[in-house]
């Protein structure tokens, strides 16, 4: 920070990536170690995989050409909206999650300062989700003859300015049409959507229910390959600035830094405003009252209390809606299979189901069990701590059961055997998630939701061990091979075993953890 | 006389000692005032009394429930109210109470009874259906003070419990707490306002380095400080005792 000169716009800057790094450093102290080794591990196969690149493209260069026009126009279409994802929902954390915009705007900075710094940090974490693995593919590449492939860093450097300048624009407009109270809800779930967008884009022709297997990209470079596809006007930029070309590379800078500098500098006064009317804005009336009467007993108030409190949980609500979204196109494939297909070519798509069944209960009981917003006032109350634990599973499975209603209910329309054993194997999925969610709980914040794997590793390992494992088993047992089934059950009741704990030491563990 | 909570030889150490070999005793139906400086150990003496925090020894019984042993039993009979408000900010007060009754196992109807009497002496009644999230501190503290008292508790502990409140709130809260004494239950209440410990303590303790290093009445206090502080205020025996202390 005594490199720049206090108040300066780098000085600022420093002091936002500071805080950006140890929000993503959070909760991550015990898993560090963990961490750090599966990224090293990933980016030591991204490097290999770069060398091997480099080795097959030595003395070739990439050909202007229909099909390499269309992938990289394509490719960079991607990383755009999943930047756009990232800065939308960093966008709407901006305004309501740090706590210090009151403390910036009451000092002399202008808030458009402000305002570009922060625009300046969501573009950087935007960036560095796709700059790194980048860094590492292509460095072998220009070192090894193709210097002009640094170009692409640049490109995505645009990329990730425009994405910032367009998700602060979104943020504003929502905040505009639809005030302060929906925004950030709005926004969450607008970035799941865009998020998935390219996915379910992708899934199209499942979607619509054609039988061809190969998704739209895959259809497209093929149409571009054998000259079906006439390419609109300016398709070839983002392929030559990657090369190096300099009029593209300059206009992708300018495109990128405008949409940028004109966000940042025309939002700056309306996003003080904005920031401002988030901290006096009207808290929300309840939809319903807490029914007509109050809920009788500890696990029925405590269910009731979960459940309100996930569905008014914007982040949690757009993590979930991910999922389902990623979850249709299986859903389809599953029901169109099941009507004309025999039991045993259902078995991928069941095991589907239950894996993705136990990883969103996984993320739910770590909301219901780890996020707890008040521990202390569970620990002071007379009801036993099973009753509680009870309460919260249940609440962490009943999302679940509706997730799973269609897909199942479809199978078992077509093949019931086939839909009572997915509808078995994702039960038992979700609920091996969750009393592994229980046993291995580890206090945490609502707001560190998407690093909650960081804080254990070995729960994480465990979980995805086991949810993979009782995936397979339901696979078998859709397939008709029901002898073979019980070996990975047996497998995964093992890891369970193995990972059980005691109430006396969960009560063990959270002192420890607190003490430390 | 029945005795609200006996703690005897309490002690806890963190990084250093927090509580050492501590003894108190607080009467059914008094209001006693924990008085210490920061660090003191009140919050975590309180807090082990509360059953959150596992003494290292000692035995704490209330109402003659021994909370080590039987630590529901004890529970049922208390509520505890800490400085920061335990509450939830994407629930409404009334859907907090409900919580909060649940878990004291209270039947609905008396709760939701309670809950809106409640709500309505502390000045939430417009605010019941509204969550939490927009609320001031103090709203947030009267909030998680009816959650306190939802279960109409014997014993009650509040650290700091005036902390964040404006003039009117305080002096309500000031008189609800008296009204329950009153009306026979125990308050024990930690602060930092000696006026306050002053003006509504039946007893008052001192507390520091996790020691008690005096008890009683004001009178008894004054006696206990000696000639040194003739007939001052509670601040100066406070300031006497502790600097002594130190």
């Amino acid at each position: 920070m005594a490199l720049f000169k206090p108040a300066s716009t780098p000085w600022l800057l420093a002091h936002e990536l500071r805080l950006t790094w140890r929000g993503a450093m959070a909760g991550r102290k015990r898993g560090a170690v963990g961490s750090i080794i599966a990224f090293s591990v990933l980016g030591v196969m991204i490097l290999i995989g770069g060398v091997f690149l480099a080795l097959g493209m030595r003395g070739h260069e990439v050909p202007v050409q229909p099909l390499s026009i269309t992938i990289a126009a394509l490719a960079l279409a991607v990383i755009l909206t999943l930047m756009l994802s990232t800065a939308l929902a960093g966008a709407a954390d901006a305004l309501y999650v740090r706590g210090d915009l009151d403390l910036l705007f009451s000092s002399p900075l202008s808030p458009r300062k402000v305002l570009f710094v922060r625009a300046l940090g969501l573009a950087v974490s935007a960036l560095l989700w796709f700059l790194v693995p980048a860094v590492l593919l292509l460095t072998p590449s220009i070192v090894l003859g193709h210097p002009a492939w640094a170009s692409v860093f640049v490109v995505l450097i645009a990329a990730a300015l425009a994405a910032a300048g367009v998700g602060l624009l979104l943020a504003m407009a929502l905040f505009a049409l639809i005030g302060p109270r929906r925004t950030r809800t709005v926004a969450q779930v607008m970035a799941a959507l865009i998020g998935a967008a390219f996915f379910l884009a992708s899934q199209y022709r499942n979607l619509m229910g054609e039988k061809a297997s190969e998704s739209l990209f895959a259809r497209i470079a093929l149409d571009a390959k054998e000259g079906r596809i006439t390419l609109p006007p300016l398709a070839d930029l983002p392929l030559r600035a990657a090369l190096g070309q300099p009029l593209p590379l300059l206009a992708l800078v300018a495109i990128g830094a405008g949409i940028f500098l004109l966000s940042a500098w025309t939002l700056g006064r309306r996003f003080a405003d904005a920031a401002a009317a988030t901290q006096g804005a009207e808290t929300r009336k309840a939809a319903k009252g807490p029914g007509r009467a109050f809920a009788a007993g500890a696990f029925r108030a405590t269910l009731r209390k979960e459940l309100r409190l996930m569905g008014r949980d914007a982040a949690l609500l757009s993590q979930v809606l991910l999922r389902v979204l990623y979850m249709l196109p299986l859903a389809l494939v599953l029901a169109r299979n099941a009507a004309e297909q025999p039991a045993w070519m259902l078995a991928g798509g069941a095991a589907g189901v239950a894996f993705l069944a136990g990883q969103v209960a996984g993320s739910l009981i770590w909301i219901t069990v780890s996020a707890e917003d008040t521990p202390d006032l569970l620990a002071l109350s007379p009801t036993p701590v099973s009753v509680l634990n009870r309460a919260k599973l249940a609440a962490a499975l009943i999302p679940v059961g509706l997730l799973l209603v269609v897909p199942v209910a479809v199978m078992a329309w077509f093949q019931p055997m086939a839909g009572f054993w997915t509808a078995v194997g994702s039960g038992l999925t979700a609920w091996a998630a969750g009393m592994i969610g229980i046993w291995r709980q580890k206090p945490g914040k609502r707001a560190d939701f998407r690093r909650r794997r960081a804080s254990s590793f070995l729960a994480a390992l465990g979980e995805l061990a086991v949810t993979m494992l009782l995936g397979a088993a339901t696979a078998l047992a859709v397939a008709g091979w029901l002898a073979w089934a019980p070996l990975p059950l047996i497998v995964a009741g093992a890891l369970m075993m193995a990972l059980r704990r005691t109430e006396e030491q969960i009560a063990a563990a959270l002192r420890a953890a607190a003490v430390s | 006389m029945t005795e609200a909570l006996i703690v005897r030889g309490l002690s806890k150490t963190f990084a250093k000692p927090a509580v050492s070999d501590l003894d108190l005793t607080v009467h059914a139906g008094e209001l006693y005032a924990l008085l210490g400086p920061n660090g003191a150990g009140k919050t975590t003496t309180l807090r082990m009394v509360a059953g959150l925090t596992q003494p290292d020894k000692g035995e704490v019984s209330i109402f003659g429930v021994d909370a080590r042993k039987e630590p529901a039993g004890a529970k049922a009979l208390l509520a505890w109210a800490p400085d920061e408000a335990m509450i939830y900010d994407k629930l409404t007060p009334l859907e907090y109470l409900e919580f909060v009754a649940g878990l004291w196992n209270i039947d609905p109807t008396t709760a939701k009874a309670r809950a809106e009497e409640l709500l309505a002496t502390l000045g939430l009644s417009d605010e019941a259906r509204r969550r939490c999230e927009g609320f001031s501190r103090g709203m947030k503290q009267k909030v998680a003070l009816a959650g306190a008292l939802i279960h109409e508790p014997k014993l009650l502990i509040l650290d700091e419990p005036l902390t964040g409140l404006d003039a009117a709130a305080a002096r309500l809260v000031k008189d609800m707490l008296r009204a329950r004494v009153d009306a026979g239950s125990t308050v024990i209440l930690t602060t930092h306002i000696l006026e306050v410990a002053e003006r509504m303590a039946d007893r008052i303790g001192i507390i520091a380095g996790g020691r008690l290093l005096a008890e009683g009445t004001l009178d008894e206090l004054r006696g206990k400080a000696g000639e040194r502080v003739g007939g001052g205020t509670l601040e100066d025996i406070f300031l006497q005792l502790t600097a002594e202390a130190a």
